[in-house]
């Protein structure tokens, strides 16, 4: 079992108990902060004797003083009949007001560390801190796998809200968890009497009786020489047992004192168990160290965010797993298929591969491709490879890289399958290493390296084609894409830019049905959306979606989006043929690398044509008045400005700061890039003050955009790639 | 009420003790004490009820109530004079005592231990309140049966028959 099995099962399945211990947790954390008001500044070398003495004064019946770990002093006594305890002032032993042993109700605490269950669930909640600290670590293994080590352990997280929220999360309070988990095992086995805290049995002592009557506390030698900062406790001899003697804990040992001649009578240190206890309590708990308390509390309410977000994560993964199914085992298969997918959709194409070599008569095995290994059986292999993020292997699939250049060289033809994105600089990056790496070993090719764009299921089908002939058997690769649940949206309105010589545009606005609480809990229904994320429109009779990007968020109450007609363009043309209250089918993919996501810095929108939709959506929701810059390239103000009443009215209403716009088909004018050029100083100026870029239009006016920006970042020693790096730079290109 | 009480009547059955000289019988008597702890606020408490003699030595324990062995040292008095009984928690422990509830034990007792000095006493801790060495203490008369006592913190009320 590999750590994120480990990760996983223990996390759904301890998870919802140690929810119960991360809130109650949280909620126990407030105690050491309310408590901490109540502690009183011990005056510099004051001795137990001065404190016991000011206590006595103040309270004659005093029996007992405490030094809490609060730092607050409470005495308690007798007065008559009537017990007596209060907070006293270290400074005259003045009784202060408001004591109460906790601010908090017992039954959390015992929910905390029993469950309410007594020593039964004292068990339950040690092992559940067990299961703590190995999900902790676990979590830091994959962590560190999934940020490429402890170097990157600080940078950029990418992936699904629910992803970003787990590792950003987990990545603050993986160490106080562990933390909290160990100490927690610690305490629970001195409480079931696993670990013997105490230095023995406590010595039988008692004061010899003399002539003369007790010695005051501030005459005992040895109340003199301890700290009242490193008090414990002090128990003053019993009115009523002449042979009772003083008894005073520090955090050192414990003594016994006779009350007469004030002669130490026995001294017993505190055992090294018992100081490592007592340290493990202040981690545990936070008392004594109320910030620590505050960030434990955090730490504990975290558990609900990290396990929430956690199934939502393994919830996404299984719905989007493909389980193969006819799997050969890898002795007896001829033909291998090797998976490396980050988000699941390889092990679509998989399948399809899959199966049509079992219609041929193979016996195929598929794994993910960190299992890569041949066996004498072995007559292909076939390695999928999708690439993540900046050219990166899919996380499952880092060592693979590694391992195949360990593993000998088999006699089998390799055949590489590249999958990616050619928006993205490293197209197939991955791919494209494993094949050179295949080579470089010397194993032979059953076919070149083939990259499938945007998971094209035409550009799949032909490479089967190439494989049929390089087999000599009659292959035919039919995948099918999966398409998300889709939900039904209707036209609420259209406004039309016909076009002046070239094809006309709309702007869609649709309306959704309304989600009630237990859709949205399942899932289902559209799913909530912001500007920048795509939404794939399934026109009927065709299996394909089309993606466009969206101009509005779910906040905005409506959908829109800005849809140019293409001749042949199948979906392009059922929308636009779409009238107020007809219906389209349709899902939601997100985009979170383009997606703003409520930062703070200035931002620089570039768009042509309708790629100023997401944009426009920006803007729109832009109720923090960031500052936006937005540059927009067209033909003609007259027929393609889209958006421009409303663009007007933000820049009125200050969502907008800033308006630059370049049209080509008008005398003088220029596209975008010139706009750009023209501004380069502010740009500059912009761009050093942490702005963020967001692009979106064709792909030619992506690559000239980032051109002419690298041109005017040149004297900064910044570039397109690093801003790409970091995070800053993100593009919608079609 | 009770304090003030309890020198006296000790006092008194010391007397009685001296001049009346019960018959001494061969049989030992059945001892039943029922315990009702206070509402003071905090978890289950633990108790330990032993005898002590007319010199305040320790002579036996009748009954330790909560499981932790750990916690015994907060039963203070009862945990110092017991230390050398290696028997005393024989056949004598159950659970802690909540607050409010009222608990029994019942101990054979020869009786030469009634009306000759002999005291009940009850200590008493709860986890993050005060130890209450001593909490109650009872002098094992006959003329005690039947009688209420109040302890200091945590004890309600402690009383006892003899058969």
């Amino acid at each position: 079992m590999g750590w994120k099995a480990v990760h996983r099962w223990l996390g759904l399945v301890a998870g919802c108990l140690a929810l119960v211990l991360g809130v109650t947790g949280a909620f126990l954390a407030a105690d050491p902060v309310l408590q901490a008001r109540h502690a009183s500044p011990v005056p510099a070398g004051l001795s137990v004797a001065a404190l016991a003495e000011r206590v006595q004064r103040a309270m004659p019946g005093v029996e007992e003083i405490r030094r809490l770990p609060s730092g607050a002093y409470v005495a308690y006594g007798f007065d008559g009949e009537q017990a007596l305890a209060s907070y006293v002032d270290p400074a005259d032993g003045r009784a202060l007001p408001g004591y109460r042993p906790s601010e908090l109700p017992r039954w959390v605490k015992n929910l905390h560390r029993s469950l309410l269950l007594g020593d039964a669930g004292r068990w339950g909640a040690a092992a559940l801190a067990l299961a703590m600290a190995l999900i902790s670590c676990s979590g830091l293994v994959l962590l560190l796998r999934r940020m490429g080590g402890w170097r990157h352990l600080a940078g950029p997280v990418r992936g699904s809200l629910a992803q970003r929220l787990h590792v950003l999360v987990g990545r603050i309070v993986l160490v106080v968890l562990c933390l909290t988990s160990i100490t927690a095992l610690y305490m629970s086995s001195t409480t079931l009497g696993l670990l013997d805290l105490d230095a023995g049995p406590e010595p039988d002592v008692v004061s010899t009786i003399g002539n003369q009557g007790g010695l005051p506390a501030a005459q005992v030698p040895m109340l003199q020489s301890l700290g009242a900062r490193d008090l414990r406790k002090l128990n003053f001899p019993s009115a009523t047992d002449p042979e009772d003697a003083w008894k005073v804990t520090t955090r050192q040992g414990q003594g016994w004192i006779d009350r007469y001649s004030g002669q130490a009578l026995a001294w017993q240190d505190s055992t090294a168990a018992q100081r490592v206890y007592d340290w493990a309590v202040v981690l545990h708990t936070g008392e004594s160290a109320w910030p620590w308390a505050v960030l434990l509390g955090l730490a504990g309410a975290s558990i609900v965010l990290l396990w929430w977000s956690g199934l939502f994560v393994w919830w996404r993964a299984r719905r989007q797993a493909v389980r193969i199914t006819g799997n050969s085992p890898p002795a007896q298969a001829d033909a291998l298929v090797f998976v490396a997918s980050e988000d699941g959709s390889t092990w679509g194409f998989a399948q399809a591969l899959h199966d049509a070599l079992v219609r041929c008569g193979h016996r195929v095995h598929t794994s993910g491709l960190e299992k890569f290994q041949t066996t004498p059986s072995t007559r292909y292999v076939f390695v999928l490879a999708a690439t993540y993020g900046e050219g990166q292997a899919p996380t499952h699939a880092r060592q693979a890289l590694e391992r195949i250049g360990r593993l000998p060289v088999g006699t089998a033809p390799v055949a590489v399958l590249g999958f990616g994105d050619r928006q993205f600089p490293a197209f197939c990056a991955f791919a494209k290493a494993l094949d050179q790496s295949f080579r470089a070993r010397g194993w032979r090719a059953l076919l070149p390296l083939e990259c499938i764009h945007q998971q094209s299921s035409q550009q799949f089908a032909a490479w089967g084609e190439a494989l049929a002939l390089a087999l000599g058997e009659p292959l035919a690769l039919n995948h099918a894409p999966r398409v998300p649940p889709s939900t039904t949206l209707t036209l609420v309105s259209r406004q039309d830019y016909p076009g002046r010589t070239d094809q006309p545009t709309a702007i869609l606005r649709f309306q959704w049905p309304r989600r009630g609480w237990r859709d949205r809990l399942r899932g289902r229904g559209l799913a909530h959306f912001a500007a920048g994320d795509l939404v794939g429109i399934v026109p009927p009779g065709v299996g394909v979606p089309r993606y466009y990007s969206l101009a509005s968020g779910s906040e905005d109450g409506f959908l829109e989006i800005c849809v140019r007609l293409f001749p042949d363009g199948l979906c392009s043309t059922h929308l636009h043929g779409l009238k107020p209250g007809d219906a389209v089918q349709a899902f939601i993919r997100r985009n979170p690398g383009f997606a703003l996501q409520g930062r703070r810095q200035p931002v620089v929108l570039i768009g042509a044509g309708t790629g100023v939709a997401p944009l426009a959506g920006f803007i729109r929701r832009n109720d923090r008045r960031t500052p936006m810059h937005l540059y927009y390239g067209g033909r003609d103000p007259a027929h393609d400005f889209y958006f421009e009443p409303e663009i007007r009215g933000w820049l009125r209403e200050q969502r907008l700061a800033s308006l630059q716009t370049e049209f080509s088909r008008i005398a003088g004018g220029g596209y975008v890039q010139d706009a750009l050029r023209r501004d380069a100083s502010r740009l500059r100026d912009l761009l050093r003050r942490g702005a963020i870029v967001r692009v979106c239009g064709s792909r030619p006016m992506g690559r000239d955009v980032a051109q002419t920006l690298d041109g005017i970042l040149g004297t900064l020693r910044l570039s397109v790639q690093q801003l790409k790096a970091k995070g800053r730079y993100a593009e919608d290109l079609f | 009420m009770s304090k003030h009480v309890s020198r006296p009547l000790i006092a008194s059955t010391v007397a009685a003790a001296c001049t009346l000289a019960l018959p001494a019988l061969a049989q030992g008597r059945q001892l039943t004490l029922t315990t009702q702890l206070k509402n003071y606020g905090g978890d289950g408490a633990y108790l330990a009820v032993y005898l002590t003699d007319s010199k305040g030595a320790y002579v036996r324990t009748l009954w330790v109530a909560g499981g932790k062995a750990k916690y015994y040292k907060h039963l203070t008095d009862w945990n110092r004079l017991s230390g050398s009984d290696a028997r005393r928690l024989a056949g004598v422990t159950g659970a802690s005592v909540g607050a409010g509830r009222t608990f029994k034990v019942t101990a054979d007792l020869a009786d030469a231990l009634i009306d000759a000095g002999y005291e009940i006493r009850i200590d008493a801790a709860a986890e993050d309140m005060r130890d209450s060495p001593s909490d109650v203490r009872m002098p094992l008369t006959s003329q005690s049966v039947g009688k209420s006592q109040t302890g200091k913190q945590y004890v309600q009320s402690l009383t006892y028959q003899l058969k």
